[in-house]
């Protein structure tokens, strides 16, 4: 290896690393003092380069771009500020969960915005000639752009030391990171304090997106890969750890440099494969410490109260199956659409419930659901078009592969909680995309598996049944979708899942009664991977093609929105969820290219009015109005408590 | 009118009822002792003046004026200083950063607490300045949260059980401390399980048990009573 090749490649991993610093310091900065992980920190950082971007074109040479430089983080702070004031600071009593939702909302949003405003293509920016050239290094050319970024990126390291040491705001922050509420008890304003913390971590993704844009270039979504690879760095590092950014900046970084020349085709692999080993070994991260538990807010408890609700159990079986002979009767007077539409959303129901085992049952916010369905669409894609096994028993080896990797996955995630089992449920998720999108030989790589076979199933002696039509596929994938939600209905009002219920409840107390949490957490993982494996399988018979995309984390992220659309403390919540999604999607996508807009709306409207979801939303006004009604006596504890 | 006052206020931790009615009432310049076993509600009462679990029913009047209600930054403001049980200090702050990051002046007081005057009052302090919370023995980190509460120069100081788990030659020191503060002007409202430790330092006391005042008098007439101490503090 010479000199001049290290160079190079060197100051490239610098510069990557120098990226990765500036937009996750403002991440781990915002989780330290606000305690959300802000999906939408991405989104900053592409309306940061947005803003250069336009900056740029309207006063063009050095003077615009050193304005625009200044102007674009300022511009993402003011709009920080405005999201943190308006819609961040009213959900900060509820549940974690809530503030990843609405952070999720803002991504899909701010998107969409940035598509209207700015047009879907990819937009470059450019430099002023002094920063376009390259010099020589050590016999290596070296853009000079590269080294702009590589002396600015440690500039800003070291003035944020400043700021957080030498201080009294900087000294507040860190304060308030490792306590929160001595800090409000020690005179310190917390509202005031989150919003500058907001704003301020928007600067630093701001000035990612600014200096980043005229290197790489722009487009709606490029900050769903950003806010990922960020993720992970902070991850490794140490949630809310400036140090840990900054050292797992450098990590990341340099893996990737080294991954494009040695493994090219698994280099995003590598950080995944990275990120895992990091939290298997040490779950807080290299710089990180354990999260202290959140006591049960009030909101919390009220929310809980809802599952209780008589109403919920005075359900008679006769009425539960009423919808299913309903559905028998659809393709009657359904067309083809309609049926499909439906066969859709019998599998995403069948995924949300299985997800919401965890979720709404276990406490658990698994982020990585995608691999399983996956697993289980690539089992049944696999078997089918590359060996003779026939349809039922492909299908039927799905949630057993899913299962299996569900078993690997969970032994390892189940040690964690909180926000680090979510974020290694992600790492597991994308490590299995990453391979999948690029190993041609066996999953077909991006291109996928197309024109699956569906051959007949035989019935023994009486025929076969064709599954090939619409219609035929409808009524097969509602009857194992059926079974399969009565098994999870089961499974979840059986003493296992009562078990579980009380470890969401007070994981602690049930453990003091000498209950093997892990393992009952691993098995809820295990029955939740094997039912989406199903999904999954039952997904690659209707569409009769697959592509990884159905892996990607984004597709993980759906069983999430469509639990906490329905309500996730109730059981038929996630299906009600799947209904309104797939339908909003379909008919959306219809009518308008804006169905991120539409769907960030809704899910923030959700958030911000409806946090039991629209389950337990009916559930909540049928009790009151029945207990108006006195038709069931009132539970005391919530009237007395929340008056 | 007193200085700080408790009428039957009534808390919560979601469903559960913890605090049944509590009345307190502390005059100007008072230390006075709020007294009861593990689980009795004395950290909820002090969670519930100083707003972190506000109380939902009854109110907390300090100087007249109605706080409860108030978010607890704001509470602090008034003038109302919470020292909590667990001795949290800032681990990741030095200590003198732990006093720093507290400080503040809301009224012209005659005389301010600042990092000299703590540090003449608690030199220990100052030989561990630049040393990180985390690295405090248990006694230095209970000076150093106390000193920290005194850095907002508050009027009131709520002491949730400084001598718990302390030696007793630490524990003597603390009481001297108290004393000191007192003689500062500063009312001290103190939490305690141990009856003999308040017996030094206060001259009145509450009884708390299972969240409601079971008894109140001076500190000698409940050294010598011996029913209430046999039904409410023995352990
Ligand atoms: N976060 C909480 N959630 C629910 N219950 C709680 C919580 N904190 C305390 N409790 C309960 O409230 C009651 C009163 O607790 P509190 O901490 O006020 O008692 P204490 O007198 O300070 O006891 P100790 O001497 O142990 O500090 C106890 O029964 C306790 O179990
Ligand atoms: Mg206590």
């Amino acid at each position: 290896m010479d000199l001049s090749f290290l160079t190079v490649q060197v100051l490239s991993a610098l510069r990557q690393a120098a990226f990765l610093f500036l937009i996750s310091s403002g991440l781990t900065l915002i989780f330290g003092v606000l305690n959300i992980l802000n999906f939408a920190h991405g989104a900053l950082y592409m309306l940061g380069a947005y803003f250069m971007y336009w900056v740029t074109l309207q006063i063009v040479g050095p003077a615009g771009f050193l304005l625009a430089l200044v102007a674009a983080p300022l511009g993402v702070a003011v709009i920080a500020a405005v999201i943190e004031l308006g819609l961040l600071r009213r959900i900060y009593i509820q549940e974690e969960i809530y503030q990843l939702l609405l952070t999720y909302a803002l991504v899909l949003i701010i998107d969409d915005l940035a598509k209207i405003v700015f047009g879907p293509e990819f937009k470059s920016i450019s430099k002023p000639e002094i920063l376009s050239g390259s010099v020589t290094l050590f016999d290596g050319t070296v853009p000079v752009y590269t080294l702009l970024v590589v002396v600015l990126a440690p500039a800003v390291a070291a003035l944020l030391w400043y700021l957080l040491y030498r201080t009294k705001t900087g000294k507040v922050v860190r304060a308030t990171s490792s306590d929160r509420e001595m800090a409000d008890a020690l005179g310190i304003n917390m509202s005031a304090l989150f919003t500058l913390v907001f704003a301020f971590g928007a600067v630093l993704a701001g000035l990612g997106g600014a200096l980043a844009g005229p290197a790489r270039t722009v487009f709606p979504g490029v900050g769903t890969e950003v806010i990922i690879e960020s993720f992970v760095v902070v991850v490794i590092g140490g949630l809310g750890n400036l140090w840990g950014a900054l050292i797992g900046s450098i990590l990341i970084g340099s893996l990737e440099t080294i991954g494009i020349i040695v493994f090219p085709e698994f280099e995003m692999s590598l950080i995944y494969l990275l990120m895992v080993a990091v939290l298997v070994v040490r779950p807080w991260g290299l710089f990180g410490r354990p999260l202290k538990v959140k006591a049960l807010s009030e909101k919390n408890l009220a929310m809980e109260a809802q599952e209780i609700s008589p109403v919920h159990f005075a359900v008679h079986p006769a009425v539960r199956w009423a919808p299913l002979l309903l559905l028998l009767l659809v393709p009657l007077f359904a067309g083809r659409f309609y049926q499909y539409l439906l066969t859709q959303i019998f599998v995403a129901s069948l995924m949300a419930i299985a997800f919401n085992l965890l979720l709404g049952m276990t406490g658990l916010l698994s982020f990585g659901q995608a691999a399983f369905f996956g697993v289980g669409a690539y089992t049944a894609g696999l078997l089918l078009t590359k060996t003779g096994l026939g349809t039922l028993s492909a299908l039927a080896l799905s949630p057993v592969v899913a299962a299996a990797a569900a078993g690997v996955i969970g032994f390892f995630c189940v040690r964690l909680s909180g926000v680090h089992f979510a974020m290694l449920t992600l790492a597991f998720g994308q490590l299995i995309f990453t391979v999948v999108y690029k190993w041609y030989g066996f999953t077909g790589g991006d291109n996928g598996i197309q024109g699956i076979p569906v051959n007949p199933i035989p019935l023994g002696g009486l025929g076969d049944i064709d599954i090939g039509s619409t219609q035929s596929m409808y009524y097969f994938v509602l009857a194992v979708v059926a079974l399969s939600v009565e098994l999870l209905r089961r499974i979840r009002s059986s003493p296992f899942g009562a078990t579980l219920k009380s470890i969401r409840e007070n994981g602690q107390r049930a453990a003091y009664l000498g209950l093997n949490v892990k393992l009952y957490q691993w098995t809820a993982f295990v029955v939740a991977g094997a039912f989406t494996g199903l999904a999954g399988g039952l997904y690659a018979l209707m569409e009769k093609s697959i592509s990884p995309e159905i892996i990607h984390w984004t597709k993980s992220a759906e069983p999430v929105l469509m639990s906490i659309i329905g309500g996730i403390y109730t059981f038929v919540g996630p299906a009600v969820g799947a209904v309104v999604y797939i339908t909003l999607n379909s008919y959306l996508v219809a009518w308008t290219e804006k169905w991120a807009l539409v769907l960030g709306l809704v899910l923030l409207t959700l958030v911000l009015l409806l946090p039991g979801g629209v389950v337990g939303f009916v559930n909540e006004k049928a009790r009151q109005t029945l207990g108006k009604l006195r038709c069931i006596r009132k539970w005391s504890f919530s009237k007395s408590a929340t008056s | 009118m007193a200085f700080l006052e408790l009428n039957s206020i009534n808390t919560y931790y979601g469903r559960s009822h913890i605090l049944f009615d509590v009345s307190l009432s502390i005059e100007k310049g008072e230390v006075v002792s709020l007294i009861g076993r593990n689980g009795a509600g004395k950290s909820t009462t002090f969670r519930s003046i100083i707003g972190l679990t506000p109380p939902q029913a009854g109110e907390v009047l300090f100087r007249g004026e109605r706080i409860s209600g108030l978010r607890a930054f704001r509470i602090c403001r008034k003038g109302i200083g919470f020292v909590p049980e667990d001795r949290r200090c800032f681990p990741d702050l030095t200590v003198r950063e732990n006093l720093e990051v507290a400080a503040r002046r809301e009224k012209e007081t005659a005389v301010p607490w600042t990092v000299e005057r703590i540090y003449a009052l608690f030199p220990r302090l100052q030989e561990r300045e630049k040393n990180l919370g985390s690295q405090l023995s248990g006694g230095e980190q209970q000076m150093l949260t106390i000193a920290r509460t005194l850095m907002t120069n508050p009027e009131v100081l709520l002491l949730d059980e400084p001598s718990e788990g302390l030696a007793p030659l630490v524990v003597s020191l603390l009481a001297d401390m108290i004393l000191r503060i007192r003689k500062e002007g500063v009312t001290v409202l103190l939490a305690e399980q141990n009856l003999h430790f308040c017996a030094k330092v206060s001259d009145r006391g509450y009884v708390i048990d299972k969240g409601s005042v079971k008894y109140e008098g001076t500190m000698s007439d409940l050294l010598s009573n011996e029913e209430v101490k046999e039904k409410y503090l023995a352990v």
